[in-house]
């Protein structure tokens, strides 16, 4: 990414694949993230974060595939000479030694003179907020102080690769927004190539040079937060990064008043963004306001329809307007569909028919071998 | 009801008593000879070289059966708790079976070997191994076999403490920051399991200190062995000792209970807080 910085940070995971027993966890995963770039990954619980995570620090040999960093390949290098830093999930501290201690652990293990680590240590704790918590010990720090102490112990040996597994996932609004600053300030500063690790797709969006999206252990989009926003790759990617509106649109459907169908038969399934979508009140409107959520700068207006799905339940609307505009739209009021801008996907319904019948093929393929496998696991690996 | 409560330190009592008794009579009997008190029972520490040679013998072997459990323990320990949890178990049974042997046969079993080694012949290589073990300078025989005779109990200790851990987060917190096992073990693993690992030494140091049979029977002439032989002809003197070393232990055994508290991490932690507070209250004051 960054010509300036020497390419023996860039990490790369080549056909990665990791199964625990008969649990598939990562599929042949493929990631590259460039020297100095900050890739977060984004992706719901149990989707095998964590364990790439793991797989690039060594904690886990990958069942198949290779990892390499800066080129230099160290699928069988063990964790403490893989020289890359770390941010666990659950802080790993020591709980018998200081904070400051706790900083220094990198800098004693390297046999840095004692002078030179207590520096950085201070140095490291200033950045991260925790100056005056140097002596304590972590068992006397709330969960957020812990969670800053991991970051600076990881920070504190310079390393040039950093995971960070929810780093920030205990912090509260403000310090959250700081610190991720502070993260990303030092990253681009320091040229560290960086595996950012979250929940919160608004972090995930706000701090990456790219966004990766796992899904069930593979990648489903890796692109730019703005093109994984816009044009999600995925009706997974679209309903798992923001909030989407999905409807049925006649395939001519070029934009303007929508009639509101749900999404099926031999309609386009259009995912829209609640900034692309306006609610216009209208007598005959076929969609009733049901809620406005005030969310401080915007409104989140939710409306539902008379139409209802294939399962009986009405469709769901979403859009965020100005208080001015709410005030147009209280509940109740009968309003009308209208897409401004092209939607953030569009499944044309010749997709959706492939993409069914593949799933359809694949779940027959899954029970045969299901069949022919023990039982009792295939149903557990599912 | 208030005779209920009071009663239930009878027992106490009575094992205090049991306990405190002969030990009384035994402090009595060493430094009042003939009613009035004198240290002079005492003199035979500065006066027989031979009481120094058992205690520096003794010393040597407690300090090479500490290292050698907690070398090869701790890391085994940690090893099968991290990488091998089904081990576990056959661990446990092996390191618990000197429990179910009686010394006294372990004791025989060792002496046979020896007997056997020795009568290869001089010049053998089994004979020499045999001398070599029985060395009165440095009697390795005592040393292994005092190391079996411990496991059971530092087994269980250390078990226990690892439990109380989150041991692989631990490790993994330590290698991802360039410490290798080794290392992770001595800096990281064994400071927080500090209350076992002082169980442990403590009940080592006791038993090396303790033990007659197996060195009576191997002659080897440890402080105990010493006792013995001094007790038949300056009975008062081997007593004297005697209470000497049963105060040591009691002492190892106190400081080891007290440290055990005191160095836990939650201790350790909440001192800290007080210094703290202490810290800020002047602070606050000061201004
Ligand atoms: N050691 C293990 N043995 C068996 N299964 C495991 C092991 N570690 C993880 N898994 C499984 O692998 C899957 C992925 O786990 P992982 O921890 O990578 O999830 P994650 O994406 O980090 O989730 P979260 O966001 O909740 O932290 C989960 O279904 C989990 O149950
Ligand atoms: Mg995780």
């Amino acid at each position: 990414m960054n010509a300036t910085t020497p390419a023996s940070n860039e990490v790369t995971l080549e056909g990665v694949s990791k199964a625990f027993g008969p649990t598939t966890v990562l599929q042949d995963l493929d990631l590259t993230i460039g020297a100095g770039e900050l890739v977060t990954v984004l992706g719901p619980s149990g989707c095998g974060k964590t364990t790439a995570l793991r797989i690039l620090a060594g904690f886990e040999k990958p069942t198949d595939g290779r990892v390499l960093v800066g080129g230099r390949e160290l699928t069988q290098v063990p964790p403490n000479r893989r020289g890359i830093g770390m941010v666990f999930q659950a802080y790993s501290l020591f709980p018998n030694m200081t904070v400051q201690d706790n900083v220094e652990y990198g800098l004693r293990v390297r046999k840095v003179d004692r002078e030179k680590r207590r520096r950085t240590a201070q140095d490291m704790l200033e950045m991260c907020g925790l100056g005056e918590f140097a002596l304590r010990f972590p068992a006397q720090l709330s969960g957020g102080q812990q969670q800053r102490v991991a970051l600076a112990r990881a920070l504190a040996t310079q390393p040039e690769v950093v995971l960070l597994d929810e780093p920030l996932s205990a912090l509260d609004a403000i310090v959250r927004v700081q610190i991720r600053e502070e993260i990303r300030r030092l990253q681009q500063q320091l040229g560290i190539t960086t595996m950012f690790v979250t929940h919160d797709q608004e972090e995930a969006l706000a701090i990456a040079d790219r966004v990766a999206v796992l899904r069930g252990g593979v990648i489903e989009q890796i692109d730019v937060p703005r093109a994984v926003y816009q044009n999600p790759a995925t009706e997974f990617v679209a309903r798992f990064v923001g909030s989407v509106t999905e409807l049925g649109a006649a395939a001519d459907y070029q934009g303007g008043r929508l009639p509101v169908r749900a999404p099926g038969g031999d309609l386009d399934t259009l995912f829209i963004r609640p900034e692309d979508l306006t609610l216009v009140p209208e007598p005959d409107g076929d969609c009733t306001v049901v809620s406005q959520i005030y969310t401080g700068e915007r409104t989140t207006i939710r409306a539902s329809s008379q139409e209802r799905d294939a399962e009986g339940n009405p469709l769901e609307l979403i859009t965020s307007v100005s208080a001015a505009e709410a005030a147009d739209l209280t509940p109740g009021t009968r309003v009308s569909p209208y897409v401004m801008s092209s939607p953030a996907l569009r499944v044309t319904a010749a997709e959706r028919h492939v993409a069914e019948r593949e799933a359809a093929l694949e779940a027959g393929e899954g029970g045969l071998r299901a069949a022919g496998a023990a039982s009792v696991q295939a149903g557990a690996a599912r | 009801m208030d005779a209920l409560k009071h009663s239930r330190w009878v027992p106490v009592a009575a094992v205090a008593l049991y306990v405190a008794i002969p030990v009384l009579c035994s402090i009595y009997y060493a430094v009042f000879p003939g009613g009035e008190f004198s240290l002079r029972a005492y003199s035979v520490i500065t006066e027989d070289a031979s009481l120094a040679a058992a205690a520096t013998r003794t010393l040597t072997i407690t300090v090479l059966t500490v290292i050698t459990l907690v070398v090869t323990l701790v890391p085994a320990l940690v090893a099968v708790h991290l990488w091998a949890p089904k081990l576990r178990p056959i661990l446990e049974i092996l390191c618990t079976l000197p429990l179910v042997v009686p010394p006294i046969a372990i004791a025989a079993g060792v002496m046979a070997l020896l007997g056997m080694a020795a009568r290869q012949g001089r010049g053998s290589v089994p004979n020499a191994i045999s001398q070599f073990l029985q060395n009165p300078d440095l009697p390795l025989i005592l040393v292994g076999t005092y190391v079996v005779l411990c496991l059971p109990f530092t087994f269980r200790s250390i078990d226990a403490g690892l439990r109380t851990i989150p041991l692989k987060a631990m490790v993994e917190g330590s290698a991802i920051l360039g410490s290798s096992t080794f290392g992770t073990i001595f800096r990281v693993v064994i400071p927080n399991i500090r209350g076992s690992m002082l169980f442990s030494v403590f009940f080592a140091v006791a038993l090396c200190f303790g033990e007659y049979s197996l060195a009576a029977t191997l002659s080897q002439q440890t402080i105990p062995v010493w006792l013995d032989d001094v007790s038949s002809n300056n009975f008062r003197a081997s007593v004297a000792i005697a209470v000497l070393l049963n105060m040591t232990t009691w002492g190892l055994l106190l400081v080891a209970t007290l440290s055990a508290g005191r160095f836990a991490p939650a201790g350790r932690a909440a001192r800290a807080e007080k210094k703290l507070q202490k810290k800020t209250t002047q602070k606050a004051l000061a201004s």
